[in-house]
């Protein structure tokens, strides 16, 4: 990989013409990965939820710090166990012209929570007990406990209820109401999507190969891509002065994890010494050419339960060395680990920074590369020592709870490194029986210091947002999570040769 | 030659059965739950129990075999776990796109290869023969992967007569193709000269040429028709990978043919889609593989002769 992108930016180099980018109105949008599945009660992968963002209209959104916002809805919280929804006044109708009503709402939902659909998202929503719809414009949602992040979890996208009725197959004929209307499928590597406000047309392409995205870009057959390019493309393309680059702070963590059961990984000293061995800053800068920044919880700074006074593990070596002396390890008696990973040539490429970065401490890995499907079943195994793995999308703290509370070993959660830590789990305890947010937000930060101190995991670094875009692109703004938002307002530019058409055509 | 089509059917439908069955056990076998692909990890294990009662999961090994078995008498093979779409209508939806590659690699491999391989035969140890021998030899040396991004950087970029990837009209299948067949042309090539070469020096040439008759006839009438059986076998295993799928071609030029459709599948651990590619890709072989047998044995008749039934 890392020779052909070698080739590839070579040849690029020397050869890159100047083609012109296509003269009709469509504007063209490169991807990495199929949505595949527009309808939202069924949709998983992060390209669907994106996607789907623009067909349908969910209840609420996030803000910049991952707090929720109304978005068709404003709520009030009548009881602990009582929220009441109220739809905003002027709603889009759906694309097939029937109005949004509350009913149409609680169909969608009532769908998602019927077991018989087997909808993945039934298990987030398991505490909705009832859904009421006192008046047209009006949801009342009972729940069967107390959760203030209750809000949080409504971001489904909402389908009308008498096509839900009739089987309607979403997943073909997407119908919502988002900014953007379905137009067709042509093939599996196209969707023609029509912006309602100003019927622009926005095609999807599908363009899994990232050098043949980058190159079709460069030939002016798609006007922008998002995320999803090897480090070294984005720093080329940076340089190109046909395009234009927005990049973005994310909250994608990666991190390095470790099996606590294990008699070597489980002491914390050699975890403390792993962390002061890695360093980050020379990973971030040379590997991923500034596209992360390091990360010291799962959270980054910015989310409403974010540490930003969070300080990590410094790179020391010569603490690093200390900490394994008094482990028991030495030159003659060092450190052997194995580090599990996918076969992703970017995570190879760290592993192997890691090991060489460790072998100057004293700690010998071997890396062991797998196929996702059987990495990924070693790791909920427990079946590894050390491996390292990102967090996509993380919004509500909940999470802490899946990852790090003993009762969470798989298959009861995510806890894969068999992490059992009473402080721990008492933090996580006292944060979800909080009804208060502020109070709330101490703990968690609490139970992130905690969690850096005792080193579950050593986080890595947040992978950044990057947009690419010809230069006659304007209007995208980049989001913070990078959904596709931006296709609402992006704009081409005339060209010079349209503009003069367009001067010669005046009376 | 009835009856040796008929034997052929018979032993052809035999491999199918195996193949579905070897199919369906390699994927229980593989790690991965589809019911996490589904539901995702965080469902309740009541939900999981529910789907994979639903799916007929829960049931013993040798059942769901049959079951599949059934299905597959009715052309069902199953729906897509992410799309929720049937498999056998998105493959029916991506082969014309194989299709169309596989006829245009085959097309460009013939055109290259005859007249190469032939005069290359015929000037043996001189020049063409060297060159023509240098481009077999590179051709199959140069992957895919790079042929390809090389072509689009030359032809997409540099001249900017073809698109860079997709599928959109006549003029997007030739670099594609060409990625494709610049390989199978230089196995053809070789082939048919060594083939060529085989034969040219047999009596029944010499007796032609003896006859009077010119060189254009000799070579066409007499050394190729009878050259042409293992070529005939290449060509036709040739065209059976290609109707399964290019799977690095069709990649690289987004081309929404078999191939990509099952690496799409494998990376969203897709397993019906990836079950039924599999046994796509088999049937296309064993189908490619009946068509030779009964076109070798209709150009030479001592096949069907010798053959028991």
């Amino acid at each position: 990989m890392a020779l052909h992108s070698a080739i590839v930016l070579t040849i690029l180099t020397l050869t890159v013409g100047c083609s012109e980018p296509r003269s009709d109105t469509t504007l063209r949008f490169g991807l990495a990965n199929t949505p595949a599945n527009l309808d939202p009660r069924f949709a998983t992968d992060a390209t669907s939820a994106r996607v789907n963002r623009l067909l349908y209209s969910r209840l609420i959104d996030f803000d910049e710090a991952a707090r929720p916002v109304p978005s068709l809805a404003t709520w009030e919280q009548i009881s602990p166990v009582h929220y009441r929804f109220f739809l905003q006044p002027t709603r889009q109708p759906f694309h097939h012209g029937a109005e949004l009503t509350a009913s149409d709402v609680k169909a969608t939902y009532d769908f998602v929570l019927d077991a018989s659909n087997h909808s993945p998202h039934r298990s987030a929503l398991t505490l909705i007990s009832d859904i009421h719809v006192p008046t047209d414009n009006i949801v009342d949602f009972y729940l069967n406990k107390p959760d203030r992040l209750f809000p949080s979890y409504l971001v489904i996208g909402i389908l009308p209820a008498n096509l839900i009725r009739t089987n309607h197959p979403f997943h073909e004929h997407p119908i919502g109401n988002g900014a953007f209307t379905f137009i067709d499928r042509p093939d599996d590597t196209h969707w023609r999507l029509m912006r309602q406000v100003d019927r622009q047309y926005v095609e999807l392409l599908r363009i899994p190969d990232p050098t043949v995205r980058v190159l079709k870009l460069l030939a002016g057959e798609i006007d922008m891509i998002q995320n999803d390019l090897p480090p070294e493309l984005t720093a080329y393309l940076d340089t190109d002065d046909k395009i234009s680059i927005q990049r973005r702070q994310g909250a994608n963590f990666s991190y390095l994890g470790f099996n606590l059961q294990d008699p070597v990984v489980g002491q914390h000293r050699i975890r403390e010494a792993i962390a002061h061995a890695i360093d980050r800053t020379s990973i971030i800068h040379h590997l991923l050419h500034d596209t992360a920044h390091p990360a010291n919880a799962m959270f980054p700074p910015k989310h409403w339960v974010g540490d930003a006074t969070l300080s990590g593990y410094d790179y020391n070596p010569t603490r690093a060395r200390a900490l394994l002396r008094q482990a028991g390890f030495d030159e003659a008696h060092p450190v052997r680990l194995t580090y599990k990973t996918s076969t992703d040539p970017i995570r190879l490429r760290v592993a192997t920074i890691v090991q060489d970065q460790l072998a100057h401490v004293g700690i010998d890995v071997s890396i062991q590369s797998h196929d996702w499907g059987t990495f990924y079943g070693d790791i909920k195994a427990g079946r590894f020592q050390m491996y390292s793995l990102s967090w996509v999308g993380l919004k509500t703290p909940d999470i802490f709870r899946y990852v790090f509370h003993s009762s969470s070993i798989p298959p009861r959660g995510a806890n894969r490194g068999r992490f059992i830590d009473t402080q721990s789990d008492r933090l996580i305890e006292q944060a979800q029986a909080t009804q208060d947010l502020h109070r709330k937000s101490e703990i968690y930060r609490r139970l992130q210091a905690h969690l850096l101190h005792v080193l579950p995991y050593v986080p890595l670094w947040f992978e950044e947002h990057v947009f690419l875009a010809r230069r006659n692109i304007t209007g995208y703004v980049l989001s913070a999570d990078g959904n596709y938002d931006g296709l609402l307002t992006v704009t081409r530019r005339p060209t010079s040769t349209q503009l003069t058409r367009q001067e010669s055509h005046q009376p | 030659m009835t009856k040796f089509v008929l034997a052929r059917l018979a032993s052809a439908l035999l491999i199918i059965f195996g193949v579905s069955c070897l199919v369906f056990m390699l994927m229980h076998l593989i790690p991965g739950d589809p019911i996490d692909v589904m539901l995702g990890e965080t469902a309740h294990p009541t939900d999981k129990d529910a789907l994979r009662k639903a799916m007929g999961l829960h049931l013993p090994l040798h059942i769901q075999l049959l079951h599949y078995l059934q299905r597959l008498l009715h052309l069902d093979l199953g729906t897509s776990i992410h799309s929720g779409r049937a498999v056998t209508t998105i493959l029916l939806e991506r082969f014309p796109a194989t299709l169309e590659l596989g006829a245009g690699a085959i097309t460009i491999a013939m055109l290259v290869a005859f007249p190469l391989g032939i005069f290359a035969a015929l000037r043996q140890h001189t020049v063409i023969d060297a060159g023509a021998m240098a481009f077999a030899l590179t051709g199959v040396s140069i992957p895919n992967f790079w042929l390809g991004p090389l072509l689009i950087m030359g032809g997409a970029l540099w001249l900017g007569w073809f698109p860079v990837s997709g599928r959109n009209g006549l003029l997007s299948l030739v670099l594609p193709a060409l990625t494709l067949g610049t390989a199978m042309a230089a196995i053809l090539s070789r082939m048919i000269r060594s083939a060529v070469l085989e034969v040219i020096h047999e009596d029944f040439i010499r007796t032609a040429q003896a006859k009077g008759l010119g060189a254009t006839q000799t070579v066409f009438r007499h050394a190729l028709r009878n050259a042409l059986l293992p070529v005939l076998t290449l060509l036709g295993l040739q065209f059976g990978a290609l109707l399964s799928g290019a799977v690095i071609t069709e990649t690289i030029f987004s081309w929404p043919g078999i191939g990509s459709l099952m690496i799409e599948a494998i990376q969203q651990r897709d397993y019906p889609i990836v079950q039924g590619t599999i046994l796509w890709i088999s049937l296309m072989y064993i189908g490619i593989n009946l068509v030779t047998d009964v076109l070798y044995a209709l150009a030479d008749p001592r096949i069907r002769l010798r053959h028991p039934s």
